[in-house]
């Protein structure tokens, strides 16, 4: 039973948190901003001088998968594999780094896809009334608060585990 | 500093001088003319009084100004001169423009000449989209050699047709000729959809041969109004094509060779633009047979220039006075340098209602501080202040433009200033370059080793603009006279938080936060229920009321944002140099690492000063303005020369 006492080993947990890190919030972060983009499109079909301003709302709901990357960094640079020989974490060391990524992982995913939705919203607001567009961006960003807090829980977590 | 005082002007002045004196009001360009068509509908007025207007004489100048837009668009694809970002328009003075409209004629004919060819482009367009699809239908047909006309000889018909390309072809032949023997049927062609055929048969033998073709779901095709074989005419349309093609591009040599008449047309479109505008305002305006009347708003600075300068001139009756409590004026903001370009934050939520306060005097330091501390890299905000003081140095920036560069500007001083202090560069590029050799250290400290330090700092910044939009609120009560409302609603408050937070202090501050909060509560719960009738009522909406104090923690936490985006930034700097040196520091790694440097640090400015921009934003909005602000203001639009391509230098003008 070699692979149960390697997957249970503290390196293997906590890599595997930093992989959720990035790929799920990855994965919120790009279905959120194709959605913005399908609505995107169909606004730069009828008026292509929006462009500009569509491609502002779809970059929004793009952040939450570099905040995934960003978790995932820190961690990988906490146990060494960037920068440094790695160290050797035990058990429930592995389980914390992992529960620390969770935050922005699960965040992450669903604020990506929520903000993609309201940022869509968003295009129909600059398809009628540019001049609101700064409306528009706002609706949006009240979404990023919650990645933005998860975000923060996630690295106050892996700066405060001791490994 | 503050929402500029506006004056109500009205005015009466000779039908006769009309014309000129709106001429002047417009050169001035410093007064809102307001629509005066409710008030004339009055009873009082509409028997004295008729609105004015010119909407016919407008609706020509629209499809003027329609015509020589299209024909400066059209212009604008041959024009060879280079255009920066940033265009600034070109600068006339009025006598030069007064003289050079009085020899438009020429231009208004090129912008014509320009309109025919523009019908004459669409007109080949369509006739080439027409043939394009002939030649689309004939080509499965090309190598069929009976000519398309002939439908019929004495005794035989010619059928072409399709069928579904599921169909076996010889199974359908075989069968065709088992039945009728006395016809002829090819294949011309078939693709993924269907099969071409060609069939000749007896034309007595019509009804036999057509119900074994409807079986295998034969349809039949005919080309009407063609003559000659398929080969002819696809290649008549083609060599119409090409001629076409000649034809038009010898119209665009033709409206290439007129690019020279660009700046001409231009100043004819604000010409006219500036003659609409004349015409359009008169709808504002009430007359009778022999005088006009119009009312408007001027900032209060300006009315003794105006007035001087309409009674030399005219003779008319002119009162200009302070505004009625009851009157919504538009709203002008006037502000400092510093000031001036947070005004764009507030115009893209809300101008302040003319009765409110300018909040952007209050609003722009913490501005400031926010965006940069949500960058803070003292690199990058070098990049962003060049970058900008550039574009600002060089180019004469109008209106939202100017506003959002000077923004970026000041944000970039800012972030270098936060960036000296936590101490990055670039993320941590010293250190990276040098292996570890060098660092530079941070004036302060560095966030990324010590963030509850910074998240401590970021809810006292966010506790500090909480209180001062508190104590604004509770300014605005107090001019209202409701300063009993803003010890109440503010005082109280201010007690009860101070005391919550002493309270985590610990130490005698902690005993003193205690009574302090236990003070507040109590005048909180005695006078948060004073707009309820009964004793009970009250006493229960003055319990409830201290359940805002959620409100209060969740503005403050939402601060956090100021220390994760922060952080954020300088992480993913930290990435990127961290990806460049990964490849060592011979030849080709240098190489590499500069190409990812360059991209990765671009990458990283923009992503975040979109992210500073929207969330310092989301701060004044949410968090800030929703302690005091009012919105809903109207802006100030005064009656001036609205021009697109050139800007006027008058010497009347205010």
């Amino acid at each position: 039973m070699d692979w149960i006492t390697n997957l249970f080993n503290g390196n293997t947990l906590a890599l595997i948190g930093a992989a959720l890190a990035v790929f799920l919030a990855g994965t919120g972060s790009a279905k959120g901003v194709g959605i913005v983009g399908e609505a995107a499109a169909g606004l730069v079909t009828e008026d292509p001088s929006k462009f500009g301003q569509a491609l502002l709302l779809q970059a929004l709901p793009g952040t939450q998968g570099i905040y995934g990357l960003l978790t995932a960094f820190v961690i990988l640079n906490q146990i060494g594999v960037v920068g440094g020989p790695m160290k050797d974490l035990t058990t429930i060391q592995g389980f914390y780094v992992m529960a620390s990524a969770l935050p922005i992982a699960v965040v992450g995913y669903f604020s990506g896809i929520a903000q993609g939705r309201a940022a869509a919203a968003g295009v129909g607001i600059i398809a009628k009334r540019p001049e609101e567009l700064a409306k528009g961006i706002t609706f949006a960003a009240m979404v990023e608060t919650y990645a933005v807090l998860a975000l923060l829980a996630s690295i106050l977590m892996i700066f405060g585990i001791n490994l | 500093m503050a929402i500029v005082k506006m004056n109500k002007l009205s005015l009466i002045g000779l039908e006769s001088d009309k014309d000129a004196m709106i001429e002047c009001l417009m050169k001035m360009g410093v007064v809102e003319i307001t629509n005066l068509e409710q008030k004339i509908a009055e009873d009082q007025w509409a028997d004295l009084v008729k609105r004015d207007g010119a909407e016919d004489e407008v609706a020509c100048f629209d499809a003027d100004i329609t015509k020589v837009k299209s024909a400066i668009d059209y212009l604008q694809q041959y024009d060879k001169r280079k255009k920066g970002l940033f265009e600034p328009k070109k600068t006339i003075t009025y006598d030069v423009y007064a003289e050079m409209i009085h020899n438009l004629d020429k231009t208004w004919e090129v912008a014509e000449q320009i309109g025919k060819y523009d019908e004459q482009l669409s007109a080949l367009r369509a006739e080439e989209n027409k043939l394009s699809n002939l030649t689309g239908t004939l080509e499965p047909w090309r190598s069929l050699t009976v000519p398309v006309d002939i439908t019929s000889t004495q005794a035989t018909m010619v059928a072409l047709g399709v069928v579904p390309v599921l169909v076996d072809i010889d199974g359908l032949e075989r069968e065709l000729y088992e039945q009728v023997p006395e016809s002829y049927m090819e294949a011309v062609n078939a693709d993924k959809d269907q099969h071409y055929l060609s069939v000749i048969y007896y034309t007595s033998y019509e009804d036999k041969v057509m119900q074994v073709l409807k079986q295998s779901g034969f349809s039949r095709v005919a080309f009407k109004e063609l003559q000659g074989t398929i080969q002819e005419n696809i290649t008549k349309a083609e060599n119409r094509i090409k001629e076409i093609e000649a034809e038009r591009s010898q119209i665009e040599k033709r409206i290439a060779g007129l690019t020279g008449e660009k700046d001409q047309l231009e100043i004819l479109h604000d010409h006219l633009q500036v003659q609409k505008d004349r015409k359009k305002v008169l709808g504002n305006i009430a007359k009778t047979e022999k005088i006009f009347m119009l009312e408007g708003w001027l900032p209060a600075k300006n009315s003794e220039k105006v007035e001087k300068s309409m009674r030399e001139q005219w003779d008319c009756v002119l009162d200009i006075s302070a505004q009625d409590a009851e009157e919504e004026p538009p709203v002008l903001l006037e502000n400092n340098a510093f000031v001036k370009p947070f005004e764009l934050i507030t115009e893209l939520y809300s101008l302040p209602n003319p009765k409110g306060i300018d909040a952007n005097p209050f609003m722009a330091p913490f501005y400031f501080v926010f965006f940069g501390l949500m960058i803070s890299d003292a690199g990058y905000g070098l990049i962003m202040a060049i970058l900008t003081g550039i574009i600002i140095s060089k180019y004469k920036l109008q209106g939202l433009a100017e506003k959002l560069i000077k923004l970026l500007f000041l944000g970039g001083i800012s972030t270098f200033i936060w960036g000296a202090l936590f101490g990055g560069w670039f993320g941590n590029i010293v250190d990276a370059v040098t292996n570890g050799t060098y660092t530079i250290p941070p004036l302060w400290f560095n966030p990324l080793n010590d963030p509850m330090k910074l998240l401590l700092w970021s809810f006292i910044f966010g506790g500090v603009q909480l209180y001062v939009g508190m104590g604004i609120q509770a300014y605005k009560l107090i001019r209202d006279g409701k300063a009993l409302d803003a010890l109440f609603d503010v005082g109280f408050w201010y007690i009860f938080l101070t005391g919550l937070v002493l309270l985590f202090l610990g130490g005698t501050a902690a005993t003193v936060g205690q009574y302090m909060a236990l003070a507040g509560a109590g005048l909180l719960v005695i006078t948060q229920g004073r707009s309820q009738k009964g004793i009970i009522k009250k006493f229960m909406m003055g319990i409830l009321s201290l359940y805002n104090v959620t409100g209060f923690l969740s503005d403050v936490l939402s601060y956090s944002r100021l220390l994760a985006l922060g952080l954020a930034t300088g992480v993913i700097a930290t990435v990127v140099n961290t990806m460049g040196t990964l490849f060592g520091f011979n030849v080709g790694g240098i190489i590499i690492l500069i190409i990812v440097f360059i991209g990765g640090h671009a990458f990283n400015i923009l992503i975040n000063a979109l992210g500073a921009y929207v969330h310092a934003s989301r701060l004044q909005y949410v968090e800030f303005f929703g302690k005091f602000y009012e919105g809903g203001g109207k802006a100030f639009q005064p009656f001036k020369m609205n021009t697109k391509y050139i800007e006027l230098k008058d010497k009347e003008a205010i």
